[in-house]
């Protein structure tokens, strides 16, 4: 009866005032979460999704309201960079509407989760090698705190413990649909940064 | 056992070379992947990279430029060989991740030759160094939650423990008492040899492996245990390659490397759980018995001896990756506090070690220890995979 429990990257001790060692955390709580939802089934299978889809949604957000920002600006060849980053993250996004539309029953849910894993694990170590290396390299620890700012409070959209027995409809009325949450996330990382909406 | 690598015929060398495409290889999902196949995939790439730069070494010792081309030609083919196994590692990996998969190679490797190796002295060299193995995966895994956030099980996945192991700052001796006595290689059992060679070549490729990698780091305390470990792995190189008679000819050594490759394929071929994975050592393995030919023929001109005279009658019991969790608790419980002098092993902190530890530590905490602060620091706990208990020695349970 090992129980799985996926933590976040909020979760440690760490001063988080790094972004790039936050997304970085981050990326691992993304693949946690990948494992526990292939290691579940009933309802315990929906809620790990549930709360996958919500960590991909903010994560992802985030990261373009905060990091490809910055990296199309800053980095030689960024524009280039970024452009890669986004077109997968497009795809991925249009994976996860499909896998979150359908039912975890289907036979088709689990491949087509492996499939996204895939795309989604190459996506992350991308960010990692092309992009992630050159903000540290040319950022100064204030911009990489005032980011990581920004990346918290994205993450503190997205709860990501289990919420045993509540994944249900009322859980997700809650939270409300993914877009609606990418919106909001948007939202609150603007205010955590200092810009307005 | 029937097969025989010195009766088999293989792949004629002329019909060895392979093109891009069948370079090409699909690598391994690391978050499906059977831990052992990785593992095998490992060693093998510790095995090709020891062939390669013995067969270099022994070029640059050999004056007959026919020979030198004969070596140059097989040498091609086993580069051809390194690049297809260890390509079969995936790039999503992390340099950490693929550290954590040498680590589990180090202790389950070592710790089922230590069970297997006939020799009492041998034996023992394998005990000691895997106690020290097994206390780097423990300290890697600490790290590797702290960038990755990820536990080092979702890699081993419970078929190896993770906790301490002898504490890696007591690894740094001084260099004299890292060298071992050798085997005599007139009386030793031919199979001793095979495993002096196999866990000699895996610890050098650790060694290579973290003092390339190790740079890669941004993160201080990554770098920092990166050197620390790193310079371990010099130790036990040192270690194991002095378990290995000097006396051997050079051609003796050759045939030597050409049978254990023909033995380590022939193993993990038939164990191998991914089948794409087993065609290759299936193919490499028909591909090294025309290798151990070729240096059987090289030994019998130069040396003027039959290879049989040198090798074992028949190959031995294969090579297995299996979980060793009962003999590496054993050894937990009676081996932790072994230091070397000299040859042999101590119980004390001689005057010699102590020197060294005071040098090399400088009154400070090594990266070893301050990893384990740090983890402390962010999470609260240590990360431990005890799946049989907890630890055997009483002084290295947690919060005690």
């Amino acid at each position: 009866m090992t129980e799985i429990h996926t933590h976040r990257a909020g979760d440690d001790h760490a001063a988080d005032n790094d972004v790039v060692a936050l997304l970085m955390r981050q990326h691992g709580d993304i693949r946690n979460l990948f494992d526990e939802v292939e290691q579940s089934t009933g309802d315990r299978r929906k809620d790990a999704f549930r709360r996958l889809v919500r960590l991909l949604a903010v994560h992802e957000t985030a990261e373009e309201e905060v990091v490809h920002p910055f990296a199309r600006r800053s980095l030689p060849g960024g524009e280039q960079v970024v452009e890669d980053r986004l077109a997968e993250e497009r795809a991925a996004k249009e994976a996860l509407s499909a896998l979150d539309d359908m039912d975890i029953d289907d036979p088709k849910f689990l491949p087509r989760l492996l499939a996204l894993r895939e795309d989604v694990q190459a996506h992350a170590r991308a960010e990692e090698r092309y992009e992630f290396t050159h903000i540290r390299r040319s950022t100064d620890a204030a911009k990489l705190a005032l980011m990581a700012k920004g990346v918290k409070a994205a993450e503190a959209m997205a709860p990501t413990r289990p919420h045993p027995g509540v994944e249900s409809a009322a859980a997700n009325v809650a939270l409300g649909p993914v877009a609606a949450l990418m919106d909001r996330t948007k939202d609150a990382v603007r205010k955590a940064m200092g810009h307005d909406g | 056992m029937t097969f025989n690598p010195l009766e088999q015929r293989g792949i004629p060398l002329d019909r060895q070379l392979r093109n891009w495409r069948e370079l090409n290889v699909e690598p391994i999902d690391p978050d499906h992947c059977d831990p052992y196949t990785r593992c095998r995939i490992i060693t093998m790439n510790g095995i090709e990279v020891e062939a390669i730069m013995f067969s270099h070494q022994l070029a640059r010792n050999t004056a007959d430029p026919e020979i030198k081309r004969q070596l140059a030609r097989t040498r091609y083919i086993e580069a051809q060989q390194q690049k297809a196994v260890n390509w079969l590692l995936p790039g999503v990996s992390s340099v950490l991740e693929t550290t954590i998969a040498y680590e589990q190679v180090a202790v389950d490797l070592t710790a089922w030759i230590a069970r297997m190796e006939p020799d009492p002295y041998l034996q023992q060299a394998y005990q000691f160094g895997v106690l020290e193995d097994f206390d780097h995966l423990y300290r890697y895994a600490n790290l590797y939650e702290m960038i990755e956030h990820r536990k080092a099980e979702s890699i081993v996945d419970g078929l190896t423990e993770v906790m301490p192991g002898r504490p890696t700052k007591f690894h740094h001796r001084n260099p004299v008492d890292n060298v071992r006595d050798p085997y005599d290689r007139t009386r030793t059992d031919p199979l001793s040899k095979l495993h002096a060679l196999t866990v000699l070549s895996a610890e050098q490729q650790t060694m290579n492996f973290y003092m390339n990698t190790g740079p890669t780091y941004m993160e201080p305390i990554a770098r920092q245990l990166y050197q620390e470990i790193g310079l371990i792995e010099e130790e036990h190189v040192t270690h194991y390659e002095s378990l290995v008679d000097p006396g051997e000819t050079w051609w003796e050594q050759l045939v030597n490397h050409e049978y254990n490759e023909c033995y380590l394929y022939y193993s993990f071929m038939e164990q191998e759980s991914d089948p794409k994975v087993k065609a290759i050592w299936d193919l490499h393995l028909n591909m090294e018995l025309e290798h151990l030919h070729i240096a059987c023929d090289l030994m019998r001109r130069h040396d003027g001896r039959e290879p049989q005279e040198v090798l074992a009658p028949r190959l031995p019991n294969v090579l297995t990756f299996e979980p060793n969790k009962a003999y590496v608790r054993e050894l937990l419980d009676t081996q932790m506090d072994l230091t070397t002098l000299g040859a042999g092993y101590v119980r004390d902190a001689h005057e010699r070690f102590e020197q060294m530890q005071e040098q090399i530590h400088g009154g400070e905490q090594p990266p070893s220890e301050r990893v384990m602060t740090q983890h402390d620091q962010m999470f609260g706990r240590e990360y431990r995979l005890e799946t049989e208990g907890e630890h055997p020695d009483p002084a290295m349970r947690e919060n005690t």
